[in-house]
């Protein structure tokens, strides 16, 4: 049976399974179709009830004499609101409908233009529809200070001087005294400022009016505040707000417990045991698992979006979360964001499992993904907060850049660019995952609770001293420091006064250094890998040198060539081109013997120990040796991060790989690389080879690339490379077993062997 | 059939020192024999088992099934190889028919192969009435039929059983024993571990005895009573696991 049939077998069984599981009913239907919209009903609605009810008490004003009193109550009784015929209408209406245009009124155009909170919409109303009050007199300031503090009035009110009258010109201070912790307070002393505020405004009126001055005097600028979002765009900020995160939780709500129940419980169970003397490799049992995990997460999540936009729409709770503005739900968005939702169910499924892999009992795995959901959680909310922008390292962050991305398709903004990066260093993060879950599923010591502590799994001295890495150990690295790369050249691009200088590149040849060398270096020794077999160290036959010389002396040429054409359909753009000249200026000023140094020699060295020593070596254990050479080489691409040389260096990898692979070593590799990089650069340069070349009717400056004769024999020399490879007498790096964990912590898995 | 030579499986502990779960033992099985696997509780008959059904892997030593090495080929040994314990377990929420089924599909059976051979099994152990409940509904007895099934789905030419009757009742047992004793006469290569020395009594010509990860006594059954002077089986089995404490080094009987 091949593996996919297999596969299919084991996901559509383990579907079944699960949901035939009543715990998978209720966390995947039970809890967002019912539990959900009742609490966001039952708290919205009590939300507003709350409030409504407060705008309706009655609130106790205190003041200090019966003259301050009665102006009170003289000022509240005059107030639009409260006069007969005003039937609840807001304030600012009623004050325009008597004023008539007397004095332009502060029209509050702009409300619920910007982004305000529940008690700051709610504290609007109440200024607009002040609440009814009852005055308490006392006999002076202490004792007003007094009541407010004790709570027997909610608020207190103390005049510095006489009362204010149209009559006079003076100004008077009036203080509130409010309790800022007492919701109450806070109601009462902001329906009464506003009472207030709108008399002292009519004062002002009849002062003008004596002094004949035109309302405008004193007002001379006018605010006004329009909104260029259209609807839609209002509609997808709120709900990039919202979504995401109930997708990020919703999709790791569902997929928790298949994760747990597909191995842990099964364990458990002992029916892992059973599945496990099936003729079946343990990648492919959790393969299948793994499918089925995403799959009820992406149906969780959906479900849970489907239920909570049913509540929204049918509830009537529109109004409440868009606090009336103008808003229209961007269904465009609509279909990329459950596209989304793939990437994040699968990376979500990958880590639940390989945390969950490793629990011996339920009980255990739950223990596990408590931390994980929680860690889950806080990227995530990193992603919603406001001002996030999806660029730099944030575009690699796991669900943090899903968060961003999902947002900024429901605000409508595409970005393809954006959506590769997501997409790419998700299925990495993912894959990365996978490989370790598998790894950690046929482990004797979680498969057989006799088998020993697992404890195993992590110390040294049980590690099995092994040729080459595991490809576990291989795609945690490449996941690891694709991620640690892209954050110390970020970080290096924003050290002030770097970028241009020859420091510049001492720090990527630095960062080259740790990540490429010392971190597989380190690895290595820890696993009890043999440093010469992983990367390849074996003295390389003649014939291996003579391929690498024939690559090493064509790719640049072809490189050059392809990068011309490919300007036609995918142009590098100016900010880019900018930029790298920007870095590559500092060198040409520099002697060639530096450059050599910065761009040949520790870019050729350190990649070539990374990709094609540990990651190449690892790979083949798990994917054979075309399968790791295809990978090594796009990683390669990927990992100098553009797009524009995704192809090239890709293509450049693939060629890297073949000769490691064909000849047993690394140093063919090495020499290509380093020849590739030295002809590159010096071919631009004035103390270079760039006078010979123009006078051999090449001008590497020239916008039309290498003139066609050059393409054609550098073409010769690549065939006549690759033939080489392909059938000269070959050397194989012999590879006695793949590393892992020492004999007895290693389940014999089908198939392992004969790799 | 089985060959296993020298086998042996070390596990670590947590604190650093090693523990010999199973040290050095060897012996054959051929078809149509019933080999039983004798052993007081701990004394490495299930971790032996597990390295001959390739689930575990060897510390040191060989085993050949068929003559095909288990640590090289799992995937071409594990299809020879029907496995069963007394805590196997079965999905509970699916039925027997679906587990067997599923089974089927990851042993390559072509599906109208699979049906035959399921209908067959049903008939034998009698599983008709069940076989479209759930297998959480089941009796002990009534799901170790089941596991019987499952194990014997790709028709194996080797039986390995461990404690195959652990908690049956006796007409359960009398069924399994009963089912063993045709699959032998069939031809197939029957591995027996258990500490039932009744059923060891009943079944085996030949048998081993483990005792703290050693085969302690290995040969025919006639010829170690003869050479213990004893005619129970139990009387044999206290005399070798006495011995083996006190006098180092297996008696053996060839």
């Amino acid at each position: 049976m091949n593996r996919f049939t297999r596969i299919n077998t084991i996901w559509r069984k383990e579907l079944t399974d699960t949901l035939r599981d009543r715990r998978t009913l209720i966390a995947m239907v039970l809890v967002p179709m019912v539990l959900y919209p009742a609490m966001i009903l039952g708290s919205l609605q009590g939300f507003e009830l709350q409030i409504s009810r407060l705008k309706q008490e009655e609130y106790r004003v205190v003041v200090a004499g019966p003259e301050v009193a009665g102006w009170l109550r003289d000022v509240i009784d005059k107030d639009p609101t409260r006069r007969p015929g005003a039937a609840g209408l807001p304030a600012e209406e009623l004050v325009e409908r008597e004023q008539q245009g007397q004095l332009p009124a502060e029209k509050p155009k702009a409300k619920g233009l910007r982004d305000r909170s529940a008690t700051e919409a709610a504290r609007e109303d109440v200024r607009r529809q002040p609440p009814p009050y009852s005055i308490a007199v006392v006999a002076n300031a202490g004792h007003v200070r007094e009541m407010v503090t004790q709570g027997q009035a909610n608020v207190g009110l103390l005049l510095d001087g006489t009362p204010p009258a149209p009559a006079g010109s003076g100004c008077t201070q009036v203080t509130l005294l409010m309790d800022q912790t007492d919701i109450r307070s806070q109601i009462a002393a902001t329906g009464l400022e506003s009472i207030l505020q709108r008399a002292a405004d009519a004062m002002l009126t009849q002062r003008l009016k004596r002094a004949e001055l035109d309302p405008a005097f004193v007002r001379p600028i006018e605010f006004r505040e329009e909104t260029t979002a259209t609807p839609e765009k209002v509609g997808g900020s709120i709900l990039g707000q919202i979504v995401p995160l109930i997708l990020v939780m919703m999709t790791i709500t569902g997929a928790v417990y298949p994760a747990i129940d597909l191995t842990a419980g099964e364990r458990e169970r002992g029916t892992l045991e059973t599945l496990m003397v099936a003729p079946v490799p343990t990648v492919d049992l959790i393969a299948g698992k793994f499918v089925v995990v995403a799959l009820i997460g992406m149906l969780s999540a959906t479900l849970n979006l489907l239920s909570i936009g049913g509540t929204i729409y049918l509830g009537g709770l529109g109004d409440l979360l868009t606090r009336g503005k103008e808003v229209v739900i961007p269904l465009a968005a609509l279909p990329w964001v459950l596209v989304l939702l793939i990437p994040l169910a699968v990376m979500f499924s990958a880590l639940l499992l390989a945390v969950c892999s490793f629990a011996r009992s339920f009980k255990e795995a739950q223990n596990y993904v408590m931390p994980v959901m929680v860690a889950a959680m806080i990227p995530a909310i990193v992603g919603v907060l406001p001002g996030t922008r999806l660029e730099g390292p944030l575009l690699i962050v796991p669900v943090t850049n899903i968060v961003i991305l999902t947002r900024d398709l429901f605000m409508g903004k595409f970005d393809v660019v954006a959506i590769l990066w997501v997409t790419l260093s998700t299925t990495l993060y993912a894959g990365a995952a996978v490989a370790v879950a598998a790894r950690l599923f046929g482990q004797e010591a979680v498969l057989f609770a006799d088998s020993g502590s697992v404890k195993t799994l992590f110390q040294r001295r049980f590690f099995k001293p092994a040729d080459t890495p595991s490809i576990a150990q291989a795609a945690l690295l490449l996941a690891v420091i694709f991620s640690l790369m892209f954050f110390a050249q970020q970080q290096l691009l924003h050290v002030p006064g770097v970028v241009g200088t020859l420091w510049f590149w001492v720090g990527i040849a630095a960062i080259m250094l740790v990540l490429f060398v010392g971190v597989p270096l380190g690895a290595a020794g820890y696993m009890r890998v043999r440093i010469g077999t992983t990367f390849a160290l074996a003295r390389p036959p003649g014939m291996a040198l003579l391929a690498a010389l024939c690559f090493g002396l064509s790719t640049w040429v072809l490189a050059q060539a392809w990068l011309v054409f490919q300007e036609g359909w995918l142009p590098l753009p100016r900010a880019m081109e900018q930029a790298f000249e920007q870095m590559t200026r500092q060198l040409g000023d520099t002697s060639p013997l530096v450059m050599l140094l910065f761009l040949g020699l520790v870019p050729a060295a350190c990649e070539e120990f990374f990709f094609r020593g540990y990651a190449l070596s690892g790979l083949r254990n798990g994917v054979g040796k075309t399968g790791a050479v295809l990978i090594a080489a796009l990683a390669f691409g990927l990992y100098h991060h553009s797009v524009h040389r995704l192809i090239s260096t890709s293509a450049l990898g693939l060629l890297f790989g073949l000769l490691v692979v064909r000849y047993g070593s690394l140093w063919p590799a090495f020499l290509a690389h380093l020849m590739h990089n030295a002809l590159s650069g010096l071919s631009i340069r004035e103390d270079g080879l760039k006078p010979l070349l123009t006078a051999l009717g090449f001008n590497p400056a020239a916008d039309g690339g290498p003139p066609l004769p050059w393409i054609i024999g550098a073409g010769v020399l690549l065939a006549i490379g690759l033939l080489l490879c392909f059938f000269a007498p070959r050397r194989e790096i012999a590879l006695e077993s793949p590393a892992g964990f020492r004999q007895h912590g290693e389940l014999a898995e089908p198939g392992a062997a004969q790799r | 059939m089985i060959a296993i030579d020298g086998l042996t499986k070390v596990f670590p502990n947590p604190d650093g020192t090693e523990k010999v779960a199973v040290d050095h033992i060897s012996f054959t099985v051929q078809p149509g024999e019933i080999y039983g696997l004798l052993g007081p509780n701990g004394a490495g008959k299930t971790t032996s088992l597990r390295m001959i059904s390739g689930l575990l892997r060897p510390t040191a030593g060989r085993v050949l099934i068929g003559g095909q090495d288990v640590t090289e080929r799992p995937d071409l040994v594990k299809r020879q190889i029907g496995y069963l314990t007394a805590n196997t377990g079965l999905y509970a929420r699916l039925t027997p028919a679906e587990v067997l089924e599923y089974f089927a599909t990851l042993y390559d059976l072509p599906r109208e192969v699979a049906r035959a051979r399921i209908r067959q099994l049903s008939d034998w152990l009698g599983m008709g009435e069940y076989l479209k409940l759930r297998c959480g509904a089941l009796s002990t007895g009534q799901k170790q039929r089941v596991n019987i099934a499952r194990a014997l789905i790709a028709d194996p030419r080797i039986l390995v059983l461990d404690e195959p009757t652990l908690g049956l009742d006796v007409l359960s047992n009398r069924l399994i024993l009963d089912f063993i004793r045709t699959q032998a006469a069939a031809g197939k290569a029957v591995l027996l571990s258990t500490h039932a020395l009744d059923e060891i009594d009943m079944l085996c010509r030949r048998m081993g005895l483990i005792h703290n990860g050693r085969l302690i006594a290995e040969g025919e059954l006639d010829v170690l009573k003869q050479q213990t002077g004893r005619q129970r089986l139990s009387e044999v089995f206290l005399q070798l696991v006495g011995a083996s404490d006190s006098v180092f080094g297996p008696v053996t009987a060839r």
